[in-house]
Protein backbone atom coordinates (compact mmCIF):
# COMPACT_ATOMS: atom_id res chain seq x y z
CA UNK A 1 0.00 0.00 0.00
CA UNK A 2 1.42 3.37 -1.03
CA UNK A 3 1.14 6.43 1.19
CA UNK A 4 2.17 10.06 1.36
CA UNK A 5 2.72 10.24 5.11
CA UNK A 6 6.19 11.81 4.74
CA UNK A 7 5.07 14.73 2.56
CA UNK A 8 1.93 15.42 4.63
CA UNK A 9 3.97 15.25 7.82
CA UNK A 10 6.54 17.69 6.45
CA UNK A 11 3.73 20.04 5.36
CA UNK A 12 2.64 20.14 9.00
CA UNK A 13 6.27 20.65 10.21
CA UNK A 14 5.94 17.50 12.25
CA UNK A 15 8.84 15.20 13.11
CA UNK A 16 8.60 11.42 12.84
CA UNK A 17 8.77 11.21 16.64
CA UNK A 18 5.92 13.71 17.05
CA UNK A 19 3.72 11.75 14.66
CA UNK A 20 4.69 8.51 16.39
CA UNK A 21 3.70 9.95 19.78
CA UNK A 22 0.41 11.25 18.37
CA UNK A 23 -0.66 7.85 17.01
CA UNK A 24 0.95 5.86 19.85
CA UNK A 25 3.51 3.86 17.88
CA UNK A 26 7.32 3.81 17.82
CA UNK A 27 9.37 6.01 15.48
CA UNK A 28 10.59 2.83 13.76
CA UNK A 29 7.00 2.09 12.71
CA UNK A 30 6.64 5.57 11.18
CA UNK A 31 9.94 5.07 9.31
CA UNK A 32 8.75 1.67 8.01
CA UNK A 33 5.42 3.19 6.94
CA UNK A 34 7.04 6.11 5.12
CA UNK A 35 9.35 3.75 3.27
CA UNK A 36 6.36 1.59 2.28
CA UNK A 37 7.77 -1.47 4.07
CA UNK A 38 4.82 -1.89 6.41
CA UNK A 39 1.07 -1.94 5.85
CA UNK A 40 -0.76 -0.57 8.89
CA UNK A 41 -3.93 -1.92 10.44
CA UNK A 42 -7.14 -0.07 9.59
CA UNK A 43 -7.19 1.43 13.09
CA UNK A 44 -3.65 2.80 12.75
CA UNK A 45 -4.38 4.07 9.23
CA UNK A 46 -7.38 6.04 10.61
CA UNK A 47 -5.28 7.39 13.48
CA UNK A 48 -2.55 8.56 11.09
CA UNK A 49 -5.14 10.17 8.79
CA UNK A 50 -6.56 12.10 11.75
CA UNK A 51 -3.09 13.05 13.05
CA UNK A 52 -2.23 14.44 9.62
CA UNK A 53 -5.42 16.57 9.66
CA UNK A 54 -7.06 14.69 6.80
CA UNK A 55 -10.67 13.55 6.65
CA UNK A 56 -10.39 10.66 4.24
CA UNK A 57 -8.08 7.69 4.57
CA UNK A 58 -7.59 7.83 0.78
CA UNK A 59 -5.92 11.24 1.22
CA UNK A 60 -3.04 9.47 2.96
CA UNK A 61 -3.08 5.88 1.73
CA UNK A 62 -3.71 4.49 -1.69
CA UNK A 63 -4.18 0.84 -2.52
CA UNK A 64 -2.38 -0.41 -5.58
CA UNK A 65 -3.08 -3.95 -6.75
CA UNK A 66 0.20 -3.94 -8.67
CA UNK A 67 2.29 -3.14 -5.57
CA UNK A 68 0.54 -5.77 -3.46
CA UNK A 69 1.51 -8.48 -5.96
CA UNK A 70 5.21 -7.62 -5.77
CA UNK B 1 7.84 -0.55 40.69
CA UNK B 2 11.44 0.81 40.56
CA UNK B 3 12.60 0.59 36.94
CA UNK B 4 10.65 2.39 34.21
CA UNK B 5 9.65 0.59 31.01
CA UNK B 6 10.76 3.63 28.91
CA UNK B 7 14.36 2.88 29.87
CA UNK B 8 14.26 -0.55 28.25
CA UNK B 9 13.43 -2.23 24.97
CA UNK B 10 12.56 -5.79 24.04
CA UNK B 11 15.65 -7.92 23.51
CA UNK B 12 15.63 -8.81 19.82
CA UNK B 13 19.03 -10.27 19.00
CA UNK B 14 20.38 -11.77 22.22
CA UNK B 15 17.68 -14.02 23.61
CA UNK B 16 14.61 -13.06 25.62
CA UNK B 17 13.79 -10.33 28.09
CA UNK B 18 14.68 -6.64 27.98
CA UNK B 19 17.81 -4.57 27.43
CA UNK B 20 18.54 -0.96 28.41
CA UNK B 21 18.02 1.60 25.64
CA UNK B 22 18.61 4.76 27.71
CA UNK B 23 21.31 5.72 30.20
CA UNK B 24 18.75 5.46 33.00
CA UNK B 25 18.34 1.78 32.09
CA UNK B 26 22.08 1.17 32.37
CA UNK B 27 22.15 3.06 35.69
CA UNK B 28 19.28 0.90 36.92
CA UNK B 29 21.14 -2.30 35.93
CA UNK B 30 24.25 -1.06 37.77
CA UNK B 31 22.17 -0.09 40.82
CA UNK B 32 20.69 -3.60 40.88
CA UNK B 33 23.99 -5.48 40.43
CA UNK B 34 26.29 -3.42 42.70
CA UNK B 35 24.43 -4.37 45.95
CA UNK B 36 24.72 -8.06 44.99
CA UNK B 37 28.49 -7.75 44.51
CA UNK B 38 28.81 -5.63 47.68
CA UNK B 39 26.96 -8.16 49.87
CA UNK B 40 29.37 -10.85 48.67
CA UNK B 41 32.43 -8.65 49.16
CA UNK B 42 31.62 -7.32 52.63
CA UNK B 43 32.99 -9.42 55.46
CA UNK B 44 31.48 -9.99 58.89
CA UNK B 45 28.14 -11.26 57.62
CA UNK B 46 27.05 -14.83 58.29
CA UNK B 47 26.30 -17.02 55.28
CA UNK B 48 22.65 -17.34 56.32
CA UNK B 49 22.19 -13.56 56.49
CA UNK B 50 23.99 -13.15 53.17
CA UNK B 51 21.73 -15.74 51.52
CA UNK B 52 18.59 -14.05 52.90
CA UNK B 53 19.68 -10.60 51.67
CA UNK B 54 20.73 -11.93 48.26
CA UNK B 55 17.56 -14.00 47.88
CA UNK B 56 15.36 -11.01 48.70
CA UNK B 57 17.33 -8.76 46.33
CA UNK B 58 17.18 -11.29 43.47
CA UNK B 59 13.42 -11.71 44.04
CA UNK B 60 13.07 -7.91 43.82
CA UNK B 61 15.05 -7.87 40.55
CA UNK B 62 12.88 -10.65 39.06
CA UNK B 63 9.61 -8.97 40.10
CA UNK B 64 10.75 -5.58 38.82
CA UNK B 65 11.89 -7.11 35.50
CA UNK B 66 8.46 -8.75 35.08
CA UNK B 67 6.83 -5.37 35.83
CA UNK B 68 9.07 -3.62 33.26
CA UNK B 69 8.29 -6.28 30.62
CA UNK B 70 4.55 -6.03 31.31
CA UNK B 71 4.60 -2.25 30.82
CA UNK B 72 6.91 -2.22 27.79
CA UNK B 73 5.47 -0.06 25.00
CA UNK B 74 4.48 -2.16 22.02
CA UNK B 75 2.80 -1.10 18.84
CA UNK B 76 1.19 -3.37 16.23
CA UNK B 77 4.39 -3.70 14.18
CA UNK B 78 6.64 -4.66 17.09
CA UNK B 79 3.89 -6.97 18.40
CA UNK B 80 3.76 -8.73 15.02
CA UNK B 81 7.57 -8.96 14.82
CA UNK B 82 7.71 -10.43 18.33
CA UNK B 83 4.94 -12.94 17.56
CA UNK B 84 6.63 -14.16 14.36
CA UNK B 85 10.10 -14.40 15.93
CA UNK B 86 8.69 -16.28 18.96
CA UNK B 87 6.81 -18.64 16.61
CA UNK B 88 9.95 -19.36 14.61
CA UNK B 89 12.05 -19.99 17.71
CA UNK B 90 9.37 -22.26 19.20
CA UNK B 91 9.18 -24.20 15.93
CA UNK B 92 12.94 -24.72 16.08
CA UNK B 93 12.68 -25.94 19.66
CA UNK B 94 9.79 -28.30 18.83
CA UNK B 95 11.75 -29.83 15.94
CA UNK B 96 14.89 -30.34 18.07
CA UNK B 97 12.89 -31.74 21.00
CA UNK B 98 10.97 -34.10 18.69
CA UNK B 99 14.22 -35.38 17.16
CA UNK B 100 15.65 -35.89 20.67
CA UNK B 101 12.46 -37.63 21.80
CA UNK B 102 12.46 -39.98 18.78
CA UNK B 103 16.17 -40.67 19.18
CA UNK B 104 15.70 -41.74 22.80
CA UNK B 105 12.83 -44.08 21.85
CA UNK B 106 14.75 -45.65 18.93
CA UNK B 107 17.91 -45.96 21.00
CA UNK B 108 15.95 -47.61 23.82
CA UNK B 109 14.12 -49.95 21.42
CA UNK B 110 17.47 -51.13 20.01
CA UNK B 111 18.53 -52.07 23.53
CA UNK B 112 15.18 -53.78 24.09
CA UNK B 113 13.68 -51.31 26.55
CA UNK B 114 11.19 -48.45 26.48
CA UNK B 115 12.95 -45.15 26.97
CA UNK B 116 10.87 -42.00 27.13
CA UNK B 117 12.46 -38.78 28.31
CA UNK B 118 9.87 -37.33 30.74
CA UNK B 119 11.21 -33.76 30.49
CA UNK B 120 10.94 -33.70 26.69
CA UNK B 121 7.53 -35.40 26.83
CA UNK B 122 6.21 -32.80 29.30
CA UNK B 123 7.69 -29.97 27.19
CA UNK B 124 6.02 -31.23 23.98
CA UNK B 125 2.65 -32.04 25.58
CA UNK B 126 2.77 -28.72 27.48
CA UNK B 127 3.46 -26.84 24.25
CA UNK B 128 0.43 -28.52 22.60
CA UNK B 129 -1.77 -27.53 25.56
CA UNK B 130 -0.48 -23.93 25.61
CA UNK B 131 -1.02 -23.61 21.85
CA UNK B 132 -4.58 -24.98 22.10
CA UNK B 133 -5.40 -22.72 25.05
CA UNK B 134 -3.99 -19.67 23.26
CA UNK B 135 -6.00 -20.43 20.10
CA UNK B 136 -9.15 -21.01 22.18
CA UNK B 137 -8.79 -17.65 23.96
CA UNK B 138 -7.93 -15.80 20.72
CA UNK B 139 -10.88 -17.33 18.83
CA UNK B 140 -13.26 -16.24 21.59
CA UNK B 141 -11.76 -12.77 21.80
CA UNK B 142 -11.72 -11.86 18.11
Amino acid sequence: MDNNIASLRKDLNMTQQELADKVDVTRQTIIALERGRYNPSLLLAFRITKALSKDLIEDVFCFSELNEKK
Amino acid sequence: MIGKSEWFERRRYGGWGVRPCKWQGWAYVAAMIIPLVAVNAIGGISNDDRNVVMGAWIALIILDTIDIMAHLKKDERSFMHEAISERNSSWFMVIVLSIGFAYRIIDGARAGRVEIDPVIAVALVGAVIVKAATNYVLERRN
